[in-house]
């Protein structure tokens, strides 16, 4: 377990602005943190990145207590490094720039300037060695930022909107760059977001943040539940008033109006007949298919937006098409509400 | 408008020639500036990096008195520095009065919160992710604050010339505790004051000038070197 956080408050002024009851964060996976402005996004990556404390709860790094004094909090500190959503470079050249972290670490001079020219030419500026660092756009700003986090070799890497005010060649290229280094380095990755799409693409995990409580809503597949009839053996619900659909067995909420449901894309089965389905099925028209890092992501068209996620092997199986038309199976498991 | 020409004409041969006794008072003068500059610096510049970063109880207050201790006049100062170092007083037995130590005791005290207001102003101006990036690529308090100060370097080269400039110029500390004694604790300002107070302007225009052109020279040096640096950062 990389990090494990209980109960853990940050309140300002009075106002509570971060309350998470529970939240773990596993090793070499990269997760998303998404939610609206002001939802707390920033605060938590502060808190994860050791620049903040909590003012309540308990905090894991590692298995180990998080502690406060300057030398505890140096060592964490040298493990962790946060990109900044606007990250601002030291007066001075590039190369200076990203040497900076090794510098304070005692790297000796050869190593530094070895390392330098790596992660330069990881991140696609190796001409821009001896720029100065003022005069570079934003978008090569972030890159040679990403470049100085990356230099020191993070067992983590916290990222603040990496794509925010970057053009759509440059967030290509620092996408790709997160991907990679956690592939081949294993480096953990905690960024925060406002694109769906970058979510998709890049998270395995997501964590979605609303008035600084960790939210069970989930971004995809929730819809608006309206009760049609409730029986012996289950509800019959409306779905976001377009799709019926019949929720067996009786130990279902008391569903009010306005209640979310969410059905977990990765529980849904997929399939050409209906034969080898579970009990709720709907028929829909395949619409997008698309890869989410190591997963298919498939998007049928039931009436309403239903996204069902595949492994590699299943989706070699069944070799969807767009524009096919198949059967989908939401079992009860699948099938969450929240409030 | 006879005398003031016949003046500056007197004492710009008086500086061509290099007077041995003008020569002697721009030294002391300098000597003793520099050295009162520098120790005030090296306490004005971390006290005020500490007070800019750090959040206490009473913050306000002191800054508030920093910012009142900034239009403590000369003279209150050399009043209460000759408490302390005349025969009567507690440190008496050092025998400071009348030295250039004494000189530099008392212009320490008025330019440690001029040195120290105007770094706390310019590191307040510091962009805060400078401190937030030091610490998150592992720099050390001590580390961090280097990165700040550097950032911040133009900021506090102004107030350490502006420092210098307070001290050269000022006369009620240099008088009353170095007792203008010639060749030993004459600096310009008091000498400028002796000579006027026996009509000799000469001597005090010939100062004058000096003390101006020392002024600019070393304005102009602190901004060459601000320029240059700018200059190799565009």
């Amino acid at each position: 377990m990389l990090y494990k956080i209980r109960k853990m408050t940050k309140t300002f002024k009075n106002r509570t602005i971060l309350n998470l009851e529970q939240l773990d964060i596993e090793k070499g996976e990269i997760y998303a943190l998404v939610g609206a402005n002001g939802a707390g996004k920033t605060t938590l990556l502060n808190i994860l990145s050791f620049l903040d404390k909590p003012h309540t709860g308990q905090l894991d790094f590692c298995g180990e207590p998080v502690l406060y004094g300057n030398q505890q909090l140096l060592k964490l500190r040298r493990k962790v490094v946060l990109l900044d959503q606007y990250p601002i470079l030291f007066t001075g050249p590039v190369w200076k720039n990203i040497e900076f972290g090794l510098k304070v670490r005692s790297i000796p001079r050869a190593q530094r300037k070895k390392r330098v020219e790596e992660v330069l030419n990881l991140v696609g500026m190796g001409d821009f060695f001896h720029a100065e660092g003022h005069k570079l756009s934003g978008g090569e700003t972030k890159r040679v930022a990403l470049a100085r986090a990356l230099a020191i070799e993070p067992e983590v890497l916290l990222c603040d909107e990496p794509t925010a005010n970057v053009d759509a060649e440059n967030q290509a290229i620092i996408l790709n760059i997160l991907q990679q280094i956690n592939s081949e380095q294993k480096t953990s990755i905690i960024f925060a977001t406002h694109y769906l799409s970058q979510m998709r693409k890049l998270a395995s995990h997501t964590l979605t943040l609303e008035h600084g409580h960790l939210s069970q809503q989930k971004k995809e597949n929730s819809y608006i539940c309206t009760v049609i009839t409730r029986k012996e053996n289950g509800l019959l619900c409306f779905l976001n008033n377009a799709v019926s659909l019949f929720l067996a067995g009786n130990n279902h909420p008391e569903v009010e109006k306005g209640t979310k449901i969410h059905i977990d894309p990765r529980r849904i089965s997929i399939g050409k007949s209906k034969n080898s389905l579970a009990e709720n099925t709907l028929r829909g028209v395949v619409v997008k298919i698309e890869q989410n890092n190591t997963l298919i992501g498939i998007d049928m068209d039931c009436g309403l937006r239903i996204r069902v996620i595949l492994t590699k092997d299943e989706y070699r199986d069944l070799q969807p098409q767009v524009g096919e038309k198949l059967q989908i199976g939401i079992p009860d498991e699948a099938i969450e509400f929240s409030p | 408008m006879d005398l003031f020409f016949d003046s500056i004409q007197s004492a710009i041969a008086l500086l061509l020639t290099r007077d041995p006794e003008l020569l002697n008072i721009v030294w002391v003068s300098v000597k003793v500036s520099a050295l009162s500059t520098v120790i005030a610096s090296l306490a004005g510049i971390p006290g005020g990096f500490l007070i800019a970063y750090s959040e206490f109880y009473g913050k306000r207050l002191l800054l508030t008195c920093l910012n009142t201790l900034l239009a403590l006049p000369t003279v209150v100062i050399g009043l209460l520095v000759y408490s302390f170092i005349s025969r009567r007083g507690i440190l008496g037995p050092m025998e400071l009065l009348y030295t250039q130590k004494a000189i530099i005791i008392g212009q320490v005290i008025l330019i440690v919160p001029l040195i120290c207001s105007l770094t706390i102003a310019a590191i307040s101006r510091i962009d805060t992710r400078y401190r937030k990036t030091a610490l998150t690529l592992g720099a050390t308090q001590k580390q961090m604050a280097l990165v700040i100060i550097k950032e911040a370097r133009y900021g506090i080269g102004a107030a350490v010339i502006a420092a210098f400039g307070r001290v050269i110029a000022e006369v009620g500390i240099s008088m009353m505790l170095g007792g203008n004694a010639k060749g030993f604790t004459r600096t310009m300002t008091t000498a400028m004051a002796l000579e006027y107070d026996k009509g000799e302007f000469v001597l005090s225009v010939a100062l004058g000038l000096t003390l101006m052109s020392i002024a600019f020279a070393v304005n102009m040096l602190f901004h060459f070197f601000q320029g240059r640096t700018r200059v190799d950062a565009v």
